[in-house]
């Protein structure tokens, strides 16, 4: 068979992939800006011409730059909104990741929230209580990261023993850590001496990092987005990302953790440990969180507002929408985590500058991440597209998968069976 | 003979491509008016394909369909059914929480003022088990009835809607011998009131005792119809295959060496039965011989297996190989020691179905030197490994080593695990059901590859529950029963009657029968 040029590229896997994920985000935000027009029709104090500039906001916030002296909405390159968008994105790629390498492994990583959530605990009391006047503040922030990171490792191997030894269903130890998690840190917090009792007025909250002078440095990337809170964070996370790809893709360990994933009974046969794997494949996927929550709260200008922790942080649950949208992919985390960013800045814009507020962007995020669980729906239809286009033509085009019927037939010669008596019996 | 009436289907130079391959060339299949029509061929040859054009699936470039000699257009299952074909699909189609009445009628029902009436629907179909005895209880949950009884739902469905061509897609693969036997005269009965029956299979003894004619595909290509009562398994494998078929193994006399396994007082616990599955059993293998465990299935066969590779845990006993003691040691460690392992079940425990063919050929090995590097993956070496086996082994796949071995045919996938156990060169090799569901070419390669080990030197033991096989192969037949070696045999020495009543429990060796 021939396949050569566009052809090609059009049925290769990854492509496939990506082409599922963007017309979910494309329906998605259709569906958003469907909303919008119906909320600004029906409701005369808003009219179409405000439901439009909602339109365009909702799909290209990040480059709106307000409005312009005669009212009219103004767009171009806002280089605070697309700081921001990279600083809240560092959080999400890395739940996103926590959540794709699970999926890779076969485990649903639906812990994120408690493995962030112990990450972040760590990563504060590190960074706020080993004194900057007797170590230096770069070491206590490097404590302070990896505290934050095995804090998530040590919350994700629970339910990983679990699932190993007892057999219980990973999603329901999860669940139940993640709550212990929240009540856990609220407690922990509560009798602590970080809270933060200089600034008036202020209740609830833990003291920022830079109060004892950690924080993660800029390496330039305020001078490229002035006044953004961007930081090395995103660096960060994009070289974790990457580190992530090649142990999965790479490494025998890595094909260790998918054999463990796909079939854990093969796994064991060829003598690979298969409870071990389990166990580290959570313990990474909560490391990875737990190094969420450590990068946020170190950039030193975000505060942790612990009497709220009651409910679970929202970044831990972002992550599964992100490895969906991105095929659990660890490169295309990297990608769909800067665009649930990109939602959430649209978000802020729309509050600022229109009638309507950040909640339609969340109802754009939801519409996607039902597509993108569908994605594999939307790649059906691909297929079948193509398909009808080729019988239209009739051409001979080797486009359509061969059904493996098929395919088998061209292979007989020395014999081949129907394995179908062996599932059976 | 073209406008002959009996034939009430004619499928005539039906040519069905797909990109790159002709699944069906100009093939012609009549089925005549009560008749039992077999359309043999190997799997890939194209069977289920036809079938798929005859019941509207696929659409052919070429050919026509007639039915009773006149020219049907088939464009969806509908019209199929409009023209009362009727198709008993392999995995049954069935509603597991309704009915078997419940199930025969569904998208059929009969309605008074939009409810349903079932009392002429029961009737009807108590009718038709009373005229082809066909009995299930009507009543009965699908889930609670055995996989016989609800084959035999699925031929009433055919029934209830007035079939008169009946397709059965390899109807005996999940039935028991008397199973078989039952549904044999069922469809001879049907026959005798005039409904004709195309029946796909691989199997050569069901097709040589039910059909009337057989069709031969290979390749796409119809080899040729041949009246049953006319011909011979050994012409027909040869027809199947498209060379003549070994159907017994030629083999060496056995040239025994060391003794390489050594199995003493062997105890397991079933967790699943939680009993006592292999209840003391001791034997040895030695190099150069093929060592056959046969008995029907569930006497602790599995167990014995499991206890060995180390998937399972031995309460109790001895296993020696190659002179260390691996009773209670790691699948990895046993297979350092020296132990390859065919697996029963190769989509469960043999093969990662997701991954490719070169990940699944280096399962065991892709941490050793050859193939990685400081934790990192040799691609480079895998894949010239695996292009490596693939050629020496003859596994084909749609893409070579990339191929997802998810794609690939049963016998290839076989091929794959035989290829990766043998080269591995270890001295001792476990082969359960290994040729479990594959036809006779792959039978024969695979039969031709365990003697070729055997002569090589190697010990085999082969676990198996076809006495063909275990009769065919074997230089030394242990048999098992009840957890237990009731016997001994020389397979030149004993009739496959004599191994049966030993295997049943009636006979055993040093003492008196158990049962």
């Amino acid at each position: 068979m021939k396949e050569k040029g566009l052809s090609s590229f059009m049925n290769k896997n990854g492509t496939r992939s990506v082409m599922a994920s963007l017309i979910s985000i494309l329906i998605g935000l259709a569906a958003g800006s469907l909303i919008i027009l119906i909320v600004g029709i029906s409701n005369p104090s808003i009219g179409i011409k405000s439901a439009w500039d909602g339109i365009r906001i909702a799909v290209a916030g990040l480059f709106s730059t307000g409005r312009d002296a005669a009212g009219a909405l103004t767009f171009g390159f806002n280089s605070t909104s697309i700081g921001n968008m990279l600083f809240r994105a560092t959080p999400v790629i890395l739940t996103g990741l926590s959540v794709a390498l699970a999926f890779k492994t076969g485990l649903f990583n639906i812990g994120a929230p408690g493995q962030y959530l112990a990450g972040t605990a760590a990563t504060l009391y590190i960074a706020l209580t080993i004194p900057t006047t007797v170590v230096p503040a770069w070491i206590v922030w490097i404590l302070a990261f990896f505290g934050g990171m095995l804090a998530g490792a040590v919350w994700g191997a629970i339910p990983g023993m679990l699932k190993a030894y007892l057999n219980i269903n990973e999603v329901l130890a999860c669940i139940m850590t993640n709550w212990i998690a929240a009540n856990l840190v609220t407690w922990l917090f509560d009798v602590s001496s970080l809270k933060n009792v200089l600034e008036s007025g202020k209740t609830g909250y833990i003291y920022k990092t830079t109060h004892n002078g950690v924080a993660t440095p800029k390496l330039g990337l305020d001078a490229i987005f002035p006044n953004s809170q961007v930081n090395a964070g995103i660096l960060v996370a994009i070289l974790i990302a990457i580190i992530v790809y090649i142990i999965l893709n790479k490494t025998t360990f890595g094909y260790e953790l998918k054999a463990c994933g796909s079939n854990r009974f093969a796994a064991r046969y060829a003598g690979i440990k298969d409870k071990r794997n389990i166990i580290l494949a959570m313990a990474l996927a909560g490391g990875l969180a737990g190094t969420a929550g450590a990068l946020y709260f170190l950039s030193g200008n975000t505060e942790f507002y612990w009497t709220t922790y009651q409910t679970l942080p929202a970044v831990g649950f972002n992550g599964i929408p992100v490895a969906l949208l991105a095929s659990s992919s660890p490169i295309g985390v990297i990608f769909s985590g800067i665009f649930m960013s990109m939602l959430d800045i649209a978000g802020l814009q729309l509050t600022n500058l229109t009638a309507y507020n950040e909640y339609i962007t969340d109802v754009i995020i939801a519409v996607i991440v039902y597509l993108s669980a569908f994605s594999l729906v939307i790649r059906m239809w691909l297929d079948g597209r193509r398909r009808k286009a080729k019988a239209a033509l009739e051409t001979a085009a080797p486009a359509e998968p061969v059904p493996e019927e098929v395919k088998a037939q061209d292979e007989s010669g020395a014999g081949i069976a129907p394995d179908k008596e062996a599932e059976n019996k | 003979m073209a406008n002959d009436e009996r034939y009430v289907i004619e499928m005539l130079h039906i040519t069905k491509e797909f990109p790159g391959i002709k699944a069906n060339d100009d093939i012609t299949l009549q089925l005549r008016k009560g008749e039992i029509h077999a359309l043999l061929g190997e799997n890939g040859a194209g069977k289920s394909t036809l079938m798929s054009v005859l019941f509207g699936l696929y659409t052919p470039e070429k050919g026509i369909i007639k039915k009773d000699g006149k020219e049907v257009k088939i464009n969806d299952p509908n019209d199929a059914t409009a023209l009362n074909i009727g198709m008993v699909h392999q995995h049954f189609k069935l509603v597991d929480v309704f009915t078997v009445l419940d199930n025969i009628i569904l998208g059929a029902e009969d309605t008074r003022f939009g409810f349903l009436s079932k009392k002429t629907a029961r009737r009807k179909v108590l009718e038709l088990e009373d005229k082809y005895g066909l009995h299930v209880d009507l009543d009965a949950k699908v889930e609670n009835i055995t996989v016989g009884m609800q084959q035999r739902v699925e031929i009433l469905k055919m029934l209830y809607r007035d079939n008169e061509v009946l397709i059965f897609d390899e109807p005996t693969a999940m039935l028991t011998p008397q199973e078989i036997e039952e549904l044999m005269q069922i469809m001879r009965g049907l026959t005798k009131e005039g409904k004709s029956i195309l029946f796909i299979s691989h199997k050569l003894n069901e097709i040589m005792e039910a059909s009337d004619r057989v069709t031969v595909l290979r390749k796409g290509r119809c080899i040729g119809t041949v009246n049953t009562s006319e011909t011979t398994k050994e012409e027909l494998s040869r027809m199947m295959v498209g060379r003549p078929v070994q159907l017994v193994v030629e083999k060496k006399p056995a040239v025994l060496g060391e003794e390489v396994l050594n199995v003493s007082d062997l105890h397991v616990h079933s967790n699943m039965y939680k009993r006592e599955a292999v209840k003391g059993v001791s034997f040895s293998v030695r190099k150069g011989e093929i060592v056959c465990v046969a008995g029907i299935d569930g006497n602790g066969q599995t167990e014995l297996v499991g206890a060995l590779t180390g998937l399972e845990k031995s309460s109790k006993g001895k296993i020696t190989l190659c002179g260390k003691n691996i009773s209670s040691v790691s699948v990895k460690e046993r297979s350092t020691a020296g132990m390859s392992h065919i697996p029963e079940d190769r989509h469960k425990f043999g093969l990662i179905l997701d991954f490719t063919l070169e990940e699944n050929l280096v399962l065991q090995r892709f941490k050793e030197k050859e193939f990685s590097k400081k934790g990192f993956i040799r691609f480079g070496a895998i894949r010239s490994y695996a292009e490596k086996l693939i050629k020496q082994y003859d596994i084909r796949s749609g893409q070579g080593a990339v191929t997802t071995v998810r794609s690939m045919s049963g016998g290839n996938q076989q091929k794959a695990i035989v290829a990766r156990e043998i080269d591995r060169g270890l001295p001792f090799i476990i082969a359960v059901q290994p040729t479990r569901g594959l036809d006779v070419g792959a039978i024969e390669y695979i039969h031709n590859q365990l003697v070729r080990q055997r002569d090589e030197g190697k010990a085999v033991l082969l676990v198996s529950l076809e006495l063909d096989e275990v009769m065919n192969l074997s230089d030394r037949i242990l048999v098992m029963y009840e957890g237990e070696i009731v016997g001994e045999f020389d397979p030149k020495k004993v009739t496959i009657e004599e191994l049966g009543l030993y295997m049943a429990g009636a006979r055993r060796q040093g003492g008196e029968a158990t049962a």
